[in-house]
């Protein structure tokens, strides 16, 4: 399988190397000499220097062959174009432009259904509020994914001294809480991903990855001590453009918003579009302000501003003045592991939001949608098991899975099952499989090749 | 620098190595001569050695490696299969030292072409086929070769690859480098087969015709005959024999163009134009040079005179006459050949045409800009602008090119080797040519070179195939500071 990529930025760049460890033929277009050899210094990819709206340049990334056309410069009018003219040589390819202008919100759908040269529409910053809106729903989690067009929930949490599992074996969880073992498909150690068995233990520090029915997740989460507390004040730092938008989000949903703002012209700029959420001018590192917002009383508060380190400060102060939970923003990729020591659990990145949002449309065949998880080691994916497939018609514990691979939910029509061995898939059923990085080329294998003879 | 790991993929090298042995095993057992048992204990301890490493630094997780531990798996894995590669040498009855058999080795694997022996065919054909098939190994690369057939080096094989194949601007054919190692392995078997064929067709037998190929395609140069190719004195197999040694002087992304349906590729591509151009030009003034004075018929100079500078400027290294007897300046020019070299991506070694090109580029650059101060120019090769820095990088390898050559020169003259030998004996072995002038001229050998000249020649032939910076880098302190 062969993917394009237009950019080498951060997005770029990672979604390169992403792919290439999963021995796909990948190319990297940038106009950039540095940013070429940063690439192919780095990572197993093919790369070319040029712009990548250029035909000549397409073709000699070899357009033709190309499944995929990623177009992530940092130019949306280059993304744009780039789609355009592969468009022009190569119809068959799927084309995906990250367009950041606000100008477009509107305009996703038409795209997508009027214009034929661009099959996706990405904007980062609708990605990174719909992570937060997840983030939000679910208390404790750091990390949450969707399947099933919600009704099925792949959520991640960090386990703490406090927590009661700490230290003990999978199958004593239901001694220990009366309550049903929930399905956890992946523990992440010390940066390790392990796929537990029943005998392996819990740790404090561990971060659970589990699968859990919608209406059941609250159970589950109670499992692990984790305890709803509705969700009724939000501080948000930083007014920008996915301040805002966060903010009308949560206006719609009669959450009682304040949103603090540096800049005061941005700030009559916000008064303005919003109703009734509370606009502040001043900085939110100021200890002052924010005692005198009551931020003790916050139940999240959320820092969006454009400087990271403005962020990270900003939500250790709040955690320190007595706000329940922050959600921190952050771009630059090397600051992701060191947030989880510094007691700062939920992060979100704009970047990494659209590197989500298109791998799923990476992922070919019946492949529904795919999320990857905290450190990129592995990747849950949703798809269609088709009569012709393999999968179909026999108990799970007799279908010889790849290593690394586990069928984590089976949805038939309204139904969601949790397996067991003795599950059998159906035609038509909505599988949901957690598979390790290794895996993917293969699980990908099993769920689209059969399907496109047919 | 991650130790255990460096020697953990030097250990798989040479496991690898070791079970390469196989083939030259074949050979003996066919002839039934007595390399037979040299071939089987040294495959015996060569796979023992490389398992051993392999089991004792056994890695936790493969991950990237580094820039630095690629020069350095690269540098260290080169010196090592020259060591292993020796055994058979050091084993079999016709070396008496081991350092004898060392630079066999390494001139084998490095593709010069060097010899110590004094008479070639009274060696067993089991060893024989070993000298060949080394060279055949070395020519691509053994690296590049276990890039393309182990998988686990997927991920750090860029970075091996680099090492090993030091080009100043490198292709990779295929978004993978694994991909891209197995085409080049695959043209690069294909065009040996077609050799071997020919030369079959021509009448000579299938060992032979394998040696020869083996030691044609790498612009290796060893022959199974004493008289090296002139033993056959057939118009023929020196044709075959040119045409060959000029595929294996073209880089072979070139080929594979070709090969995909591009017949254009070799005429497209400038440096290949500037290097045919070369070899035209050369054999012309060096054909008119020898014709009369050694040679009556234009024919017959035409002849030897194309197949010298062929072979000396592909650095292959094969003779069908002793240009020693030839005008001063037609040695002279078959010297200054040794210098230029074939194309980057081929597997002839010497600066490399595109090095020479963009020298040669620069220096008018400078002149230009004399005359016109202001000039904005830049060096361009086949209308695209080469990168300043690549240019630096260029400019760097000539100087140290040179500098190491006059440095080694001194070494060997320092032992009481006269002087033309002193300079050529280094040429050639910096060149990866393998006969030079003098004492080490085509029908001699360099047996009579001192002991410790061996060692300094030795360095010189690993410096030249490895393009001088990844093994010259391992003598910087900065490079071993943590």
């Amino acid at each position: 399988m062969k993917v394009i990529i237009v950019g080498a930025g951060e997005v770029g760049f990672h979604i390169a190397s992403h792919l290439a460890l999963e021995n796909k033929d990948v190319v990297v277009i940038d106009k950039d000499p540095a940013a070429i050899r940063y690439v192919s210094d780095n990572i197993d990819v093919q790369t070319i220097n040029g712009s990548g709206s250029s035909p000549v340049v397409l073709v000699e990334a070899g357009i033709k062959e190309a499944e995929i056309l990623l177009a992530v410069t940092n130019s949306d009018e280059t993304n744009l174009v780039a789609c355009l003219v592969a468009n022009i040589i190569s119809s068959s390819t799927k084309k995906v432009a990250r367009v950041r202008n606000s100008d477009y919100d509107e305009y996703h759908d038409t795209f997508r259904d009027h214009a034929p040269h661009i099959d996706t529409l990405i904007n980062p910053e609708i990605e990174v509020v719909k992570t937060i809106e997840r983030l939000m729903s679910v208390p404790g989690a750091v990390d949450v994914g969707e399947f099933a067009d919600g009704r099925v929930k792949f959520v991640g949490i960090h386990i703490d001294e406090s927590v009661r599992l700490a230290g003990i074996r999978l199958s004593e969880i239901y001694e220990m809480t009366g309550k049903k073992s929930p399905l956890i498909a992946a523990v992440i150690r010390n940066e390790e991903l392990i796929i537990p068995r029943g005998n392996d233990r819990l740790m404090a520090g561990d971060l659970v990855y589990f699968i859990s029915e919608e209406d059941k997740l609250l159970d589950t989460l109670a499992v692990f001590d984790k305890h709803v507390e509705p969700i009724g004040r939000v501080l948000i730092i930083g007014g920008g453009r996915i301040g805002f938008r966060l903010a009308n989000l949560l206006e719609e949903n009669s959450v009682y918003t304040k949103i603090i703002e540096k800049d005061s012209d941005r700030c009559t700029e916000l008064a303005e579009q919003l109703n009734k959420a509370v606009v502040l001018h001043g900085d939110g590192t100021d200890q002052e302000l924010l005692s005198e917002e009551n931020i003790q009383d916050m139940d999240v508060v959320i820092t969006l501003t454009d400087d990271e380190e403005t962020n990270i400060l900003a939500s250790l102060l709040a955690k320190r003045m007595g706000a329940r939970k922050t959600i921190t923003r952050i771009t630059k990729f090397s600051y992701f592991p060191l947030m989880s020591m510094i007691g700062l659990e939920q992060v979100v990145s704009p970047r990494l939001s659209a590197i989500n949002t298109i791998l799923q449309h990476i992922r070919r065949g019946k492949v529904l949608s795919a999320k990857s998880i905290k450190n990129e080691q592995a990747e849950v994916m949703e798809a269609v098991a088709l009569e012709t497939s393999d999968i179909v018609g026999k108990p799970l514990k007799k279908i010889s899975f790849p290593k690394g691979v586990l069928v984590t939910g089976i949805i038939r029509q309204d139904e969601v099952i949790i397996p067991s061995g003795e599950s059998v898939i159906e035609p038509e059923d909505r599988i949901i499989i957690f598979a390790k990085r290794q895996a993917i080329p293969k699980i990908e294998k099993i769920l689209a090749v059969k399907l496109e003879y047919f | 620098m991650r130790w255990r790991f460096i020697l953990n993929i030097v250990g798989i090298l040479i496991l690898f190595l070791g079970i390469s042995m196989i083939f030259p095993l074949f050979f003996g057992f066919y002839y039934k001569d007595q390399s037979v048992i040299p071939l089987l204990k040294s495959m015996g301890i060569t796979i023992a050695a490389g398992f051993l490493l392999n089991i004792c630094f056994r890695k936790q997780r493969v991950d990237l490696i580094s820039h630095r531990e690629g020069m350095a798996i690269v540098a260290i894995g080169w010196t090592a299969i020259g060591l292993f590669g020796a055994l058979p040498f050091y084993l079999g009855a016709e070396f008496s030292t081991f350092v004898d058999a060392f630079f066999e080795s390494v001139s084998g694997f490095t593709t010069t072409g060097s010899s110590i022996l004094t008479n070639i065919e009274a060696v067993s054909k089991g060893i024989l086929f070993w000298r060949s098939f080394i060279q055949w190994l070395g020519g691509m690369g053994i690296i590049v070769l276990s890039v393309a057939i182990l998988p686990f080096l997927g991920v750090g094989g860029m970075q091996l690859y680099k090492a090993e194949v030091p080009s100043p601007v490198p292709d990779k054919l295929k978004p993978r480098i694994r991909d891209t190692a197995m085409i080049l392995w695959k043209v690069y078997a294909l065009i040996s087969l077609a050799e071997v064929i020919l030369l079959m067709i021509g009448g000579m037998d299938l060992y032979n015709a394998l040696c020869h190929s083996f030691t044609t395609m790498p612009t290796g140069g060893f022959s199974t005959k004493n008289a090296s190719i002139a033993h056959y004195d057939s118009v023929y197999f020196d044709s075959v024999i040119i045409f060959f040694m000029l595929l294996a002087g073209i880089n072979f992304s070139l080929h594979y163009q070709f090969l995909r349906g591009k017949p254009l590729a070799f005429w497209r591509d400038s440096e290949c134009r500037f290097f045919l151009g070369a070899v035209l030009v050369l054999i012309v003034i060096v054909t008119f040079n020898i014709y009369g004075t050694v040679y009556e018929t234009i024919g017959r100079a035409l002849r030897f005179g194309a197949f010298q500078v062929v072979s000396i400027v592909t650095t292959t290294g094969y003779a069908t006459a002793d240009y020693e007897l030839w005008p001063v300046m037609s040695q002279l020019i078959l010297l200054l050949c040794m210098f230029l070299g074939a194309s980057a991506g081929s597997t002839g070694g010497g600066m490399k045409c595109l090095r020479v090109m963009l020298y040669l580029k620069y220096c008018y650059k400078e002149l230009f800009s004399l005359i016109h101060p202001h000039a904005v120019k830049h060096i361009k090769i086949g209308g695209e602008t080469v990168p300043e820095d690549v240019v630096r990088s260029v400019l760097g390898f000539m100087g140290l090119y040179i500098g190491l050559f006059a440095f080694s020169s001194v070494l060997i003259a320092s032992m009481g080797v006269d002087f033309i030998t002193s300079i050529a004996a280094v040429a050639a072995t910096i060149g990866n040519i393998g006969p030079g002038l003098g004492m080490v001229g085509p029908v001699d050998n360099y047996a009579q070179i001192p002991y410790l000249g061996k060692w300094v020649l030795i360095w010189c032939m690993l410096l030249g195939r490895l393009e001088i910076y990844t093994v010259i880098i391992l003598l910087v302190p900065e490079f071993w500071r943590k």
